[in-house]
């Protein structure tokens, strides 16, 4: 056992002040591309006259979150969810919820009270973040956890089975929610004195039904949408580089080997979803409250979940960096072939049929985009054979 | 009544998915809508008949090119295949059947067309039940073929990734404008209905409360619910007492054994496609008369009811016959009580919360039995 | 001698109606070496699921370091210091050689997702050790050189020693090897012989081994178990078991074992 640690030895511990700062930089540097994003490159797009390319950096963005946490499921461990879209849906209604009647409850309307980093970019005077901003980023959090909670429920029973029952319960699941809040026959309260008199458990009532829940303010921006979406990104990172990822990468690759080496698969199986669900949930709560968005369960149905599966797909599954590519260009895309819209899914299905044909382990695989093996892939020359021959 | 009309539609289609994941181990996606395409198929072929009902859609003259085409290709291919190897292959055969396939549909067509003419509306709706279950087997021996069978060895995900590409490119283009286009239409009366006796109930009750309307039996339920119980009946007498059945069932049991014993795994496979398809086409058909309204046919109703019936299979125990035809009768009675005695809005929640109760409880289903992996 | 790390007494399996192991039993001690031998079909390999808990047995007690282990999840039994090879190999082909061993040094890891998240020091210690652990290991089997190709591209020779590099990573205290030597050449075969008594003197594992070459077996082997129609028809040292009727009957067919005379019952 100790063996091969001998011949290697450990090398001393950097000192703990370079590892903190290997560990908490990247977590700045998101944060710090954010703000950028937001207070330089926004304002610059929309005086260039570009407004359409600021919203698409926000579509953009969600769809990355997206893309990369369904990653975590569907490309590391090898399961198969198609209702991801419903964790969306999730997050989307409780932020909605607590944003909504929260503001009225606090202060008194649901009009929008962020600050900069919360403005469209034409922005306005005052400070970067307000108590509004408060709300809305504890909002996205909850969404998240109830997400995640959703995810524990829906992925307990499932991923103790067979890999294909998820699909068929994460479906299942979508219509569940989708069915849910779409029966609700309430509207959504307007007047702040009935909201203030309404007790707090009574108002998830009102969520607006089959008519979709209006009147949110739109607090999502650059800042919060990059925020959610490059920490998704270094979060999948960190798992997939680490002890853990690997554990996950086994189980989609010999389910029956990885619990041979001590690898509880159900357990980690579980894990990835409820982690997947989690961000599933934050996007849906940064996409409710996006300009433009009317919140509807009805849209947030198995053809969304299709759009990122098809992400996740192309990109290679399993590779982060392959779904972050796969959702700019798929939320691009569309845009520009607008005059063809209907044969986009037509097409979405043929690509991904060809794909499963020719390449079926999508354009990148496993592989991230700066991994060695990926440019002698691109370069074409043959991974090179060492030792014996 | 209502409750085992559709439970046996539900059954027939279950009967695909479990047919299709006994053997090959997947679940089929695009069964669902091979379904819709039967639906939309009948509606198709009664207009050319001459039903005078609804829009008409432009497939006739599509399909009529593919078939054409088609048989071109196969005839050329064949003549090709005659001149530089001496044989025709085998593929060119593929085509040919295809396209012959295609043309004793259309062929029926006409006939059913005359029989319209001749006011023998009953015998016509049957003759356009064959020749939507005649398409749709065109359709699901193309799929398997062309989608399917490469991928015969691939890793379960591939698969069920492409089962759900080919579920959405039919969907998709049976969508577009020359096939069935985006507007739900009327499918015409084909089969007579009247109430033949009605008992028990309070009648004017509403829906939630404890009193239920009173049980109508009608024919169209009776018809309904007939066809499939012959359908299934006789599909069970093929699987279990004849040879073509006890072939299906060794394929299904070990792929690689029953290879060895000689067995033809390949046709064996397209059978099953084409058996699982036609089936789901005579449910598009029967569902079509039951609810009149043809929603688009990309439509979320579409994936939901195709969803039941593989709820309907898993419940029954996945690669099960019988417990297909049990799960589907049992999800179309539980469907039918909380429509009457709750809300019809909150049924999924109930067919789906018996799925996850019943994965919990037998994750092999009803029927089913769990195998242990061989190491 | 040390104490047993594995006792296994009365164990049966049956799969419909085939008897696949009748009450077997086996026991272990520190730096044994064991063989598990038998026709083909014999239920060598159920044995080894029925230990290693990807069949749950029937009857039948199994205890490793003196806890029953009997009905528990692989992975728990894993954990407890039980690793296997495959008879078919199952490598964690799309992963590199070396990601395959960390991958095994995972149960043994003690920080927390979180902490790999938040790459604590704690995380980056320990991912380092591993590193260290699976380079070591590979050094050892020979596939240093190898180790960032991906496992499904190595020889087949090259499989067999991953797997078994693999499982070592878990810190075993029982090692059980399913047909190490099959598809080796006789050079491959010799250098896995002294592989295999390397890592029970270095590693103080207990080792049980399946294998067909008899060859292998009775040089290597201090005991051997041999199964027919998953009962146990004898039990002792190679001398014993060359010797055995019953076990020549196996592995000939009747007349053979009736020809020769004098050899008693094991
Ligand atoms: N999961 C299972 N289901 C049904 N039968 C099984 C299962 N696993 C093993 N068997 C049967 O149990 C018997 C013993 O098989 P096992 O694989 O243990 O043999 P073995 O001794 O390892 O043979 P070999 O030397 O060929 O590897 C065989 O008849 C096999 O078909
Ligand atoms: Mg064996």
């Amino acid at each position: 056992m100790r063996h091969g640690v001998d011949q290697h030895a450990m090398q001393p511990g950097a000192s703990s002040l370079t590892t903190l700062v290997r560990a908490w930089a990247p977590v700045l540097a998101c944060l710090l591309l954010a703000v950028v994003l937001q207070m330089v490159v926004g304002p610059l797009l929309v005086s260039a006259g570009w407004d359409f390319a600021a919203k698409l950096l926000l579509d953009i963005g969600i769809n990355v979150i997206l893309a990369v946490s369904l990653t975590m499921v569907n490309g590391f461990t090898g399961q198969f969810s198609i209702g991801h879209a419903a964790f969306m849906a999730v997050g989307a209604y409780v932020a909605a919820g607590i944003v909504y009647y929260g503001s009225f409850r606090l202060f008194g309307s649901a009009e929008m009270a962020g600050g900069l980093l919360s403005s469209a970019p034409e922005g306005r005077q005052g400070a970067w973040l307000t108590r509004g901003d408060a709300l809305f980023g504890l909002s996205i959090l909850a969404g998240g956890v109830a997400s995640a909670g959703c995810g524990y429920l829906v992925g307990l029973p499932s991923l103790r089975l067979r890999g294909d029952y998820l699909a068929i319960v994460t479906l299942g699941f979508g219509e569940i929610v989708r069915v849910l809040i779409q029966s609700q026959t309430t509207e959504t309260l307007y007047d702040p004195e009935e909201i203030a008199k309404t007790p707090l458990w009574q108002l998830p009532k009102y969520l607006g039904g089959a008519l979709g829940f209006s009147g949110l303010p739109f607090y999502t921006s650059l800042f919060w949408v990059w925020v959610f979406a490059l920490l998704t990104v270094l979060v999948a990172y960190r798992i997939k580089s680490s002890t853990y990822g690997r554990a996950f990468l086994s189980i989609r690759e010999d389910e029956i080997a990885s619990e041979a080496m001590g690898v509880d698969t159900t357990r980690y199986k579980v894990r990835a979803f409820v982690i997947s669900a989690f961000f599933a949930g934050c996007a849906g709560a940064l996409f409710a409250h996006t300009v433009g968005v009317q919140l509807n369960a009805g849209e947030l149905g198995f053809v969304k979940s299709f759009d990122i599966i098809i992400m996740v797909v192309l990109g290679g599954l399993g590779s982060i960096s392959g779904a972050f590519l796969a959702a700019i260009i798929l939320t691009i895309l569309p845009e520009l072939l607008r005059s063809v819209s209907e044969y986009r899914m037509v097409a979405y299905a043929t690509a991904l049929i060809l794909m499963m044909l020719l390449r079926p382990q999508g354009l990148l695989g496993v592989r991230e985009i700066w991994d060695k093996r990926t440019w002698r892939w691109l370069t074409g020359s043959r991974t090179r054979k060492r030792g014996g021959s | 009544m209502d409750g085992l009309a559709v439970g046996s539609l539900y059954a027939l289609i279950a009967l695909g998915y479990t047919m299709v994941y006994g053997i090959l181990k997947f679940i089929n996606f695009a069964h669902s809508d091979i379904f819709v395409l039967g639906a939309w198929m009948s509606y198709t072929v009664a207009l050319c008949a001459g039903w005078p009902q609804g829009q008409p859609t432009h497939i006739a003259n599509w399909v009529l090119f593919v078939l054409v085409a088609v048989g071109v290709a196969g005839g050329v291919y064949a003549l090709v295949g005659r001149l530089r190897l001496g044989k025709i292959p085998s593929g060119a055969w593929t085509l040919l059947l295809v396209s012959g396939w295609g043309f004793s549909a259309a062929g029926l067509v006409l006939v059913a067309r005359a029989l319209f003419a001749a006011d023998q509306k009953l015998v016509a709706g049957g003759v356009i039940l064959l020749v939507s279950m005649l398409t749709c087997g065109v359709v699901g021996f193309s799929l398997e073929r062309l989608a399917y069978k490469p991928l015969r060895k691939a890793p379960r995900l591939n698969v069920l990734i492409t089962a759900i590409g080919v579920s959405l490119f039919l969907q998709n283009v049976g969508q577009l404008d020359w096939m069935f286009g985006t507007r739900p239409q009327g499918m015409p009366a084909l089969l007579p209905d009247k109430v033949l006796a009605t008992f028990g109930g309070t009648p004017g009750a509403t829906a939630g409360s404890w009193d239920v309307q009173p049980i109508q039996v009608r024919l169209l339920d009776v018809i309904a619910g007939g066809t499939s119980i012959i359908l299934m009946l006789a599909l069970d007498r093929l699987v279990f007492h004849t040879k073509l059945g006890r072939a299906m069932r060794a394929v299904s049991f070990n792929e690689r054994n029953a290879a060895l014993m000689g067995i033809p795994v390949d046709k064996v496979i397209s059978f099953t496609f084409v058996l699982g398809a036609m089936l789901a086409a005579a449910a598009g058909f029967l569902f079509g008369q039951k609810y009149s309204g043809l929603g688009q046919p990309a439509a979320a109703i579409w994936v939901l009811l195709g969803l039941k019936a593989f709820v309907a299979a898993v419940v029954g125990g996945i690669g099960n016959i019988r417990g297909a035809m049990l799960g589907g009768l049992l999800i179309g009675l539980a469907e039918m009580f909380v429509k009457a005695y709750q809300s019809p809005a909150v049924v999924d929640i109930y067919v789906f919360g018996i799925l996850i109760f019943v994965l919990l409880v037998r994750p092999g289903g009803l029927l089913g039995r769990v195998g242990v992996e061989k190491v | 001698m040390s104490a047993l790390v594995l006792e296994a007494s009365g164990v049966c399996k049956t799969f419909g109606g085939l008897k696949a192991v009748q009450s077997f039993g086996i026991s272990l001690a520190g730096g044994d070496l064991k063989g598990l031998i038998g026709p083909n079909g014999a239920g060598k390999t159920t044995v080894f699921n029925l230990l290693t808990g990807v069949y749950t047995p029937d009857e039948g007690k199994i205890a490793l370091a003196g806890r029953s282990i009997a009905g528990k999840r692989p992975s728990r039994i894993a954990a407890g210091g039980m690793a296997r090879t495959f008879q078919n190999i199952r490598l964690f082909g799309e992963l590199s050689v070396l990601d395959n061993v960390k991958l095994a040094c995972h149960v043994r890891v003690k920080h927390s997702m979180w902490a790999s998240v938040l790459r604590t020091p704690g995380s980056r210690a320990e991912e380092r050790a591993i590193e260290g652990k699976a380079r070591g290991l590979l050094d050892l089997f020979d596939l240093a050189d190898r180790a960032d190709e991906q496992g499904k591209n190595l020889p087949y020779g090259d499989q067999r020693r991953l797997e078994i590099a693999r499982a070592l990573a878990t810190d075993p205290k029982v090692l059980l090897l399913d047909e190490p030597a099959a598809g080796m050449n006789p050079q491959e075969k010799k250098e896995l012989r002294d592989l295999i008594r390397r890592v029970r003197d270095e590693f103080k594992t207990a080792i049980l081994l399946i294998e067909h070459d008899m060859g292998l077996v009775m040089e290597i082997c201090e005991r051997i178990t041999v199964l027919d129609y998953g009962k146990t028809i004898a039990e002792g040292t190679p001398g014993e078991i060359q010797n055995n009727p019953r076990v020549i009957e196996a592995y000939l067919g009747v007349e053979a074992a009736d020809a020769p005379s004098g050899a008693s019952n094991a």
